[in-house]
């Protein structure tokens, strides 16, 4: 299809030139480093040695930020990593002396070691189906174990009292904090271009709603474990800095307290913020060696106290606290802009060569076989065959408890059945999980509007583009290209205008909307659809029910309707399968379900 | 071979008096108490007051379970009652909690470590092996703890009510069942048990600010694997207690200190409801 | 009429932002017996759990004679005489048939007084009162529920869906019980239903439930009532 990417513009948004953030983000960044070159000549010796510390700290704790602030992966055991480094290094020039050589090598095995311990970790706590307490428990086991190895290593680690008087890299304290302050700079910029880039956005998905993720096609699993192991990285290179400037070595650095210590930096500047986990643990390790010597216990209680109020009155931190009075104040001396969200422009996509073929095929858009269910001994779907085709809207119905939605979950996640075979567009779904089945051509709208809250409309609908279309990872692209189904329920519903603003503040209605456009956005073959007009008003339905009428028609989908509104069912399905106790009890046209008498007794109670 | 076999059981043991604490709260609030190993060391420090002023050695253990359950009482209704639909958040606050108790008895004590005179001394021989006299008593301590809270729970009413808290919250709530109370009520008491916890271990470790620490890990991890169930948590001590003592035996006691975590963990990944038989 | 136990006025209510219950009004009288009948998703169960405080109300009031109960939290409801039978998990499975209904007794009733009210009504129960409630069947459970919800001494009981699955001969043995425990104590009943000759057996009024709102009713001896109550159930 050559007339693809026809322009449509979507938002009336603020035109406003893209780069304008990214200038004020490098202007910021130039600040930043004039300070870092700066700063050593205003300062007292004892201040830059304990700043540069306090740096590398920082670059740390911007790792624990984005595991845990973007990610949701609350993380215990990032000091493991750090100590990765750090006794690489060590180790290093304790036994093979210093040498240029020998402090890249050292590095370089930090990362390995690192990575293949995170590698194991994200392997253990990622899996498909694995609670995010879960995740956090093994991040917990990690430091253990390594603490306990560093232990066992004897002499040769140096066991309980860690590695001293080794050789490192000959930079005098100056030199040091301008080299780690150039680091932590370009991190935390590279850090703030990545999150905020389309990339950067599915990682608050996740971190929202890994489960819709996982049903837009996209192997969440693999997306973590990847942030993870880079993030392993990160907290290696700054435990080869701590090794090289510190010149010590001991086992608390991989230990479960200082990995909890890295979370309280990160939650007292602020998760999810970037620049306030830097800023704080900066402040937080400077102020402590500054008044550790004359108030040691008094300045950790204050901290204790500190952390524990931050967690339960300010879950975000103190940074937005502080950017939230420097918005007010502009608002009172009336310097304030209106807040300019990014425009966004929504393209025409084409079509997948694939789909094409597939909407021209003559076999069944979906073959049910023989599927069951049990949960132990309990059956709740038993017998179930059925088949549907392109262009078709196919109801089911049945009292509550009927296996409906079961039956939804397991067309759509192949793991679910015990036992009968389902096909998509000719090919079997075997055992896939959810987001292979949706290469296969399924999306399910779940019952409750299941979209992202804290995104954007428009960035909720890239993200369920992403299967098809990369997202950019430096960078807010602005555009995203929806097929023409997709387009057209997000222009009658009125979304187009609405793409800047945040998911939550939409009504029921639209989200419920929303959720069908991002659905699809996957151009799908077979559209699961539970309850897509519960809570809706009355117009609403009405809308919904035209749109995918012609939806059916124009595009050849095979739509599967979980509805208990039977007057919308009776309006809109081209054929009604009655499920009763787990079973097919009939299957043929509206008219004929109607005026059963089998399906009046299931629905008016069996003395009738 | 008597002594390896002896010193699983005992093992247990500990294991079940420092967890069980843990466990109530976790099963009635589906809340990850971290300033447990806080609430240990507070019962430590109960003891050593106790051997302070002179008073009998068995008088530090319902010191500590009153200090334990006052500062519990407190940590709830100031802390944890917010946090109830958080609880990665609340594992967090809890642990601020935990550092606050150590930093305060840091000052009112100080970083040194402490002792507290043991409620008895000496050995006792079984099967012609010398072993220690205490030990065996925290094993019977463990089995009446069991026996006690297993009693408590099932023959009183509010016993009754906390596992049908348990069960079903917001079943328990529409029969008229405070469950808000019975929350309160419970981690009091799980706190309680902490500090007596801390108070009965103090002959085997020394008494510092820090010394829950160790402590927390072992008991959350048995606590993840045992899900709401005291049976299930005496197999679990046993299971991860006694491949403790046989590690360290062999191997070392630096892979014996890793033992119950790697262990967890491993079990957990094949069987998500651990020990439980849910 | 005389007072009414139960009183909902301009109720509106549901989950998160979707509104389920709109602008609802409903009125039990003292011994009165009203069934609310509807299509699944048309917020029968909702409405039964707004009225017990499990979900929010966005506007309107709930009221027990004097007492505002609209901001009460679900045990308070309880305490002050609401019995309330979800249609689902509403056993301890794992505890006793007696532990079950101990739960439910405040100190206003004894178990001896409770064990009165178990043996007019299911006496087969008091022999199995030590049996898990999860080993008894689907029907006998379903007893059991109803046991609990008369042995407390409520003033309104709130049933959803109790038939569904239940025997002919359950239900009419279920009937008899009802009426007869609501002649005694003057009991007020909201039962939320879909079956037709339970509803007509058992109800005095009946109000029709569509998309949330109250779009019929009438008294349930009316010649009329089967034809419009299958009207609007059916498909």
């Amino acid at each position: 299809m050559s007339d693809a990417n026809v322009k449509e513009l979507g938002s009336a948004s603020i035109q406003r030139p893209q780069i304008a953030p990214l200038t004020r983000m490098v202007v910021i960044a130039a600040i930043c480093l004039i300070g870092v070159g700066a700063a050593p000549f205003f300062m007292d010796a004892y201040s830059v040695n304990v700043l540069v510390r306090s740096m590398i700290y920082a670059s740390i704790a911007l790792s624990v930020d984005i595991l845990w602030g973007y990610l949701g992966v609350l993380t215990f055991g990032q000091s493991a990593f750090f100590a990765a480094g750090a006794y690489a290094t060590a180790l290093v020039f304790t036994y093979g002396g210093f040498s240029a050589g020998n402090a890249l090598a050292a590095v370089l095995i930090g990362i390995a070691v690192a990575v293949a311990l995170a590698g194991l970790v994200a392997f253990l706590a990622f899996w498909h189906g694995a609670s995010s307490l879960y995740a956090s428990v093994i991040t917990l086991v990690l430091p253990i174990i390594v603490t306990q190895v560093l232990f066992s290593g004897g002499t040769y680690t140096g066991s309980s009292s860690g590695l001293t008087g080794f050789e490192t890299i000959p930079l005098s304290s100056e030199a040091w904090f301008w080299a780690v302050g150039v680091w932590l700079v370009v991190l935390t910029s590279a850090a703030w271009m990545y999150t905020r880039s389309d990339a950067g956005r599915l990682l608050i998905a996740i971190r929202e709603n890994e489960q819709r993720c996982k049903y837009l096609g996209l192997n969440t699993s693999n997306i973590k474990a990847v942030i993870f192991l880079i993030c392993a990285a990160i907290g290696a290179i700054a435990g080869w800095m701590y090794a090289n400037y510190t010149m010590v070595v001991a086992p608390e650095i991989a230990g479960f307290t200082f990995g909890t210590e890295l979370l309280i930096w990160v939650a007292l500047g602020g998760r999810g913020t970037l620049f306030g986990p830097v800023i704080g643990t900066i402040i937080i390790d400077y102020a402590s060696a500054q008044l550790q010597g004359d108030f040691p216990f008094v300045w950790k209680l204050v901290i204790g106290i500190v952390f524990v109020s931050v967690i339960v009155a300010l879950p975000r931190g103190i940074l937005p606290l502080v950017s939230h009075a420097a918005n007010w104040l502009r608002v009172r001396t009336g310097k304030a802009q209106p807040q300019q969200y990014a425009q966004l422009q929504l393209h025409k996509a084409s079509r997948s060569e694939r789909n094409i073929i597939a909407a021209e095929s003559s076999g069944p858009a979906l073959i049910v076989s023989g599927v069951e269910k049990r949960y132990g001994s309990l059956e709740v779907l038993s017998g179930i065959d059925f088949e549907a085709t392109y262009g078709e809207i196919v109801s089911l119905v049945g009292p509550n408890g009927a296996g409906k939605t079961t039956l939804m979950t397991c067309i759509a996640d192949g793991s679910k059945r015990s036992g009968g075979t389902i096909s998509v567009a000719g090919q079997d779904i075997g055992h896939r999980p959810p987001e292979e089945c949706v290469g296969l051509g399924v999306g399910r709208k779940f019952q409750m509007a299941n979209v992202f809250d804290t995104l954007t409309v428009g960035e909720c609908l890239q993200i369920a583009r992403a299967r098809l279309d990369p997202l950019s990872k430096w960078q807010k692209s602005g555009v995203c290209s929806l097929p023409p189904s997709a387009m057209h329920v997000v222009r009658a519903t009125g979304l187009h205008t609405e793409l800047h603003l945040p998911a939550q503040v939409l009504s029921h209605g639209k989200k419920q909307a929303l959720e069908l456009a991002m659905v699809l956005a996957l151009e799908p073959k077979v559209i699961l659809l539970d309850e897509p007009t519960a809570g809706l008003t009355k117009a609403e339905r009405t809308l919904i029910g035209t749109i995918l009428v012609e939806l059916t028609k124009a595009e050849q989908l095979c739509i599967l309707l979980v509805e208990h509104d039977l007057d919308f069912v009776r309006e809109i399905s081209s054929r009604v399968i009655v499920l009763h106790q787990g079973r097919i009890v009939l299957n043929g046209s509206v008219d004929e379900v109607v005026n059963s008498e089998l399906v009046k007794s299931v629905y008016a109670g069996s003395g009738h | 071979m008597v002594p390896v076999l002896l010193d699983i059981i005992t093992t247990a043991a500990i294991l079940y008096i420092v967890s069980s604490g843990l466990l109530l709260v976790f099963g009635v609030m589906k809340l990850i108490n971290f300033a447990h190993g806080g609430l240990m060391t507070l019962g430590g420090y109960a003891a050593v007051i106790a051997t302070a002023m002179g008073m009998n050695p068995w008088i530090g253990i319902p010191l500590a379970a009153i200090f334990g359950g006052i500062v519990g009482l407190g940590m709830e209704r100031v802390v944890v009652r917010s946090l109830y639909d958080r609880p990665l958040d609340a594992i967090l606050a809890t642990w601020g909690l935990s550092i606050i108790i150590g930093q305060v008895i840091t000052l009112v004590f100080d970083r040194g470590v402490h002792f507290a005179e043991p409620p008895i001394r000496g050995v006792i021989s079984i099967l012609g092996e010398p072993y220690s006299t205490y030990r065996l008593i925290l094993t019977a301590v463990a089995l009446l703890l069991g026996v006690g809270l297993t009693m408590a729970l099932r023959g009183t009413s509010l016993g009754l009510s906390t596992r049908a808290v348990i069960m079903n919250e917001d079943l328990a709530r529409g029969l008229g069942i405070n469950s808000g109370l019975v929350r309160s009520i419970t981690f009091t008491l799980g706190s309680g048990l902490a500090a007596v916890a801390g108070a009965l271990i103090t002959p085997l470790s020394s008494v510092d600010p820090n010394m829950g620490v160790a402590w927390l890990i072992s008991a959350f991890m048995l606590v993840l694997v045992s899900g709401s169930s005291l049976y299930s948590l005496a197999v679990a001590s046993v299971v991860l207690g006694g491949a403790q003592v046989i590690v360290s035996n062999y191997f070392g006691s630096v892979l014996g200190g890793m033992t119950i975590a790697a262990l967890a963990a491993v079990i957990l990944r094949i069987r998500p409801q651990g020990f439980s038989y849910e | 009429m005389t007072e009414a136990v139960l009183a909902v006025n301009g109720l509106s209510s549901g989950y998160g932002q979707a509104t389920v219950i709109r602008n609802l009004d409903l009125k039990i009288a003292h011994g009165e017996i009203v069934a609310v009948v509807g299509k699944n998703g048309m917020g029968k169960s909702t409405l039964l759990k707004s009225i017990m405080g499990y979900l929010p109300k966005f506007s309107g009031s709930v009221s027990m004679a004097q007492h505002a109960i609209s901001e009460s939290r679900p045990h308070q409801i309880a305490r002050l005489g609401v019995a309330y039978v979800p249609q689902e998990k509403a056993l301890f499975q794992d505890l006793t048939v007696e532990e079950n209904i101990r739960l439910a007794l405040r100190g206003s009733v004894s178990w001896n007084e409770a064990e009165a009210t178990i043996r007019r009504c299911f006496p087969f129960l008091l022999k199995r009162l030590q049996q898990k409630a999860g080993t008894l069947s689907g029907g006998e459970q379903k007893m059991l529920l109803i046991a609990r919800s008369l042995s407390v001494g409520a003033k309104v009981l709130l049933i959803d869906e109790i038939t569904e699955g239940m025997q002919p001969s359950v239900i009419t043995n279920l009937v008899e019980i009802i009426k007869r425990e609501r002649d005694r104590s003057g009991l007020g009943v909201l039962l939320v239903e879909q079956n037709i000759p339970f509803t007509r057996a058992v109800s005095d009024r009946y109000v029709l439930l569509d998309k949330g709102e109250i779009s019929g009713f009438g008294n349930t001896r009316d010649p009329d009532t089967h034809d419009k109550i299958a009207a609007h159930i059916s498909l």
